[in-house]
């Protein structure tokens, strides 16, 4: 370990760095920061893909990158590509796609919809049963509507909950280390 | 048993000056010293062993933890859920060993903690670089999260490290195996120790006892096959070689003094001969100066009364010749003559006779004196009675010897006069009389160069009558020589002769005791 230490002294500085951000983000929310809400989120985003296996036939080849989708959410989109920036999941790369309603989601593997297209998520998540695109929201009604996973806010932190029933419908794997730091998850037979 | 443990106890290091004296603790002081030692080693690397396998055991099972802990926590590191992380440190309670845990975040602010039941808070304030350490009687690990590639915080573990109560739990253990073990040792060798030690000991009381009973039969007995029993071997050898050698010398021993024994009573017997041998000597000796003296005498008056008839024939020879002259015719007178010649040669045979009998047993009288002198009394003597006569005489000087100079004179008046005699023919006669000298004695001669004899007589010549040349060619009456061989060998010493018939004759005679100067010689001429 102590070779270990020089070498990856500047990544490590540079990753403190960054974790550091999230922390102060998730601290910021205390003060209804819509931006650093959105800043923590994003985070997590990243971070879901970390413990989410997808199916190999859910991408085009082995090259094709992870597309996370972003509905009604652009702040977040944006605080998400900035978190991303030139990491990759698995060996793939990520990219980040602002959604319109309308737009086809099919070929994403992780898609976010925000408060403002909540209007429309019943029919997106509807479109997606079945299909392994992990679907994140932060809407309490969300879950009756097929979502996988739903942020929440306790206490000024941000949370998540995650319904077992639609990621086994998919063909998504969730880490049971993800279900670990989950506030709740919601049973298959829920 | 008590002075064995004493003993044994001595053959322990640095005690080198108590050595134990006996071999009984010699050995078993070896026996349980190196036991000792190979226990002492056993052990030693045992626990070594044994601790090294526990250090890194015990260091890699809560590194493994840390790794565990970091693995399990990442998640709620990453989702920030300080509540999940300690709910992973709390798991820990089944770890008792551990006593405290911590995680810190990836800016280095503890996280989530853990405390062990009756474990005094205290936590670093910030996390270490990766690795073990050992802090006094703890075991501290930090061990960094990684998650995904990035580092997502630390682990920290604090644990009991154990290693010096084990240690001294093994030097306790150690102490008593090695107590047990040397207790075993101890009586196993006492009982063992036999199996060596009793044959040589048996040796040293056989030795003991053939030194102090000198009884060389003794044998040891062998009892087993290894170099003991060579050493065995080789003492009951060596005892019978020491056996037979005594025998020996005893047996040449009692040879000798039977020898010696022997000897003595030869001696004893030697000596009881000898006195036997001389009493008889003597015996003899006085029987035979009896019977001499007897001898003599009747020659003495046989002489004697021989004479008196002999002077009547001849004073009547003389007288009928004197007073009857007319009347006796020629031839008659021719007869009566030839009676006298006869009667006075009958005289003169007795007169020597007489003179023999004399020098037999007349004392000696021993003196030094001049043979030289007395050689010319003789010569001039005859000089004197046979004035007509021309003889070179030649006489050596100072011919000294230690004799009886009135047999010596008597000697020399017939060796003289039988070289003066001899001579008479020879054209020019010559006499000498001299000394041949060695270291030991003086050999006195008469040389002359006259009849000689021959040499085959020469045993005869000392014979009493005995003549070598008729009495028509040399009158005499062969008394003369056994004369002198009489008065020389009273003298103790000897007489020989050499001589040539027609080239004269030399007489040596020695005389015992005789130790005279060396002479020059010198000639005394008569004309």
């Amino acid at each position: 370990m102590a070779n270990f230490m020089p070498t990856f002294f500047p990544a490590l500085i540079r990753l403190v760095a960054m974790l550091c951000l999230i922390v102060t983000c998730g601290a910021a929310i205390a003060q209804g920061d819509e931006q650093a809400e959105y800043r923590v989120k994003a985070a997590f985003l990243y971070k879901f893909g970390e413990y989410i296996q997808w199916p190999e036939d859910s991408f085009a080849n082995a090259k094709s990158p992870i597309t996370v989708g972003v509905l009604g959410a652009d702040k977040l989109a944006d605080e998400l590509v900035r978190t991303v920036g030139g990491r990759t999941l698995g060996g793939r790369d990520v990219a980040v796609r602002k959604l319109r309603a309308g737009d086809p989601v099919a070929d994403l593997q992780l898609l976010f919809v925000g408060r403002a297209g909540v209007e429309r998520v019943a029919d997106v998540l509807s479109a997606l049963k079945g299909r392994a695109v992990v679907t994140v929201t932060e809407s309490e009604r969300a879950f009756s509507l097929g979502s996988m996973i739903n942020f929440v806010v306790v206490d000024d932190k941000v949370r998540f909950d995650i319904a077992l029933r639609p990621v086994e419908e998919s063909n998504v794997k969730i880490s049971s280390r993800l279900l670990g730091v989950a506030r709740k998850v919601l049973p298959r037979a829920a | 048993m008590k002075t064995l443990v004493q003993e044994a106890a001595s053959e322990l290091p640095g005690v080198k000056s108590f050595l134990p004296r006996t071999l009984r603790a010699k050995l078993l002081g070896l026996v349980l010293g190196t036991s000792l030692v190979a226990l002492v080693v056993a052990i030693t690397a045992m626990v070594a062993y044994d601790l090294h396998a526990y250090h890194q055991g015990w260091v890699n099972d809560v590194a493994t933890q840390a790794e565990l802990l970091g693995q399990t926590s990442a998640p709620a590191l990453a989702f920030d859920d300080a509540q999940v992380a300690k709910d992973n440190l709390n798991l820990l309670r089944f770890r008792p060993k551990i006593r405290a845990a911590a995680i810190y975040n990836a800016k280095g602010a503890l996280f989530a903690r853990y405390l062990a039941e009756g474990e005094e808070p205290g936590f670093p304030a910030l996390p270490e670089a990766d690795g073990t350490r050992v802090d006094k009687r703890d075991l501290i690990v930090f061990k960094r999260i990684v998650d995904h590639g990035e580092i997502a915080g630390t682990v920290y573990l604090r644990a009991d490290y154990e290693l010096y109560p084990r240690i001294i739990d093994y030097a306790g253990i150690a102490l008593l195996v090695m107590l047990v073990a040397m207790f075993i040792a101890f009586l196993m060798s006492s009982w063992l120790q036999a199996i060596v030690t009793r044959p040589i000991l048996a040796i040293g009381e056989v030795a003991r006892e053939v030194v102090t009973q000198r009884d060389y039969s003794r044998r040891a007995e062998k009892l087993s096959d290894d170099e003991v029993g060579v050493l065995v071997e080789s003492f009951n050898d060596m005892l019978s070689e020491i056996e037979k050698r005594t025998r020996d010398i005893e047996s040449s021993n009692h040879k000798l003094a039977l020898e010696i024994e022997e000897r003595r009573r030869s001696e004893v017997e030697i000596a009881r001969l000898n006195t036997e041998l001389e009493d008889r000597v003597r015996e003899r000796t006085l029987q035979l100066e009896v019977a001499n003296q007897e001898l003599e005498a009747f020659c003495s008056s046989v002489s004697h009364d021989l004479r008196a008839p002999l002077r009547a024939i001849d004073g009547f020879s003389q007288a009928l010749v004197e007073d009857f002259a007319e009347g006796i015719p020629e031839e008659g007178r021719r007869y009566l003559s030839r009676i006298r010649v006869s009667a006075q040669r009958m005289s003169d045979l007795i007169e020597d006779l007489l003179n023999l009998s004399q020098v037999s047993r007349a004392k000696l009288a021993i003196q030094p004196v001049d043979v030289g002198d007395i050689a010319r009394q003789v010569v001039a003597d005859l000089r004197l009675r046979d004035p007509d006569r021309v003889v070179d005489v030649s006489i050596w000087e100072g011919m000294q010897a230690d004799a009886d100079p009135g047999l010596l004179r008597a000697a020399l008046e017939n060796l003289v006069g039988n070289a003066w005699k001899f001579s008479s023919r020879a054209d020019k006669p010559r006499i000498e009389i001299g000394v041949l000298r060695d270291r030991e004695q003086s050999t006195f001669y008469v040389r002359d160069n006259g009849a000689g004899f021959d040499m085959a007589f020469k045993d005869k010549l000392f014979g009493t009558f005995q003549r070598l040349h008729s009495a028509s060619d040399f009158p005499g009456t062969g008394v003369g020589l056994a004369t002198v061989q009489r008065i020389i060998h009273r003298h103790g010493g000897r007489i020989w002769a050499d001589a040539q018939v027609g080239k004269g004759a030399v007489f040596y005679f020695t005389l015992a005791g005789d130790d005279s100067e060396e002479p020059s010689p010198s000639v005394e001429r008569a004309s």
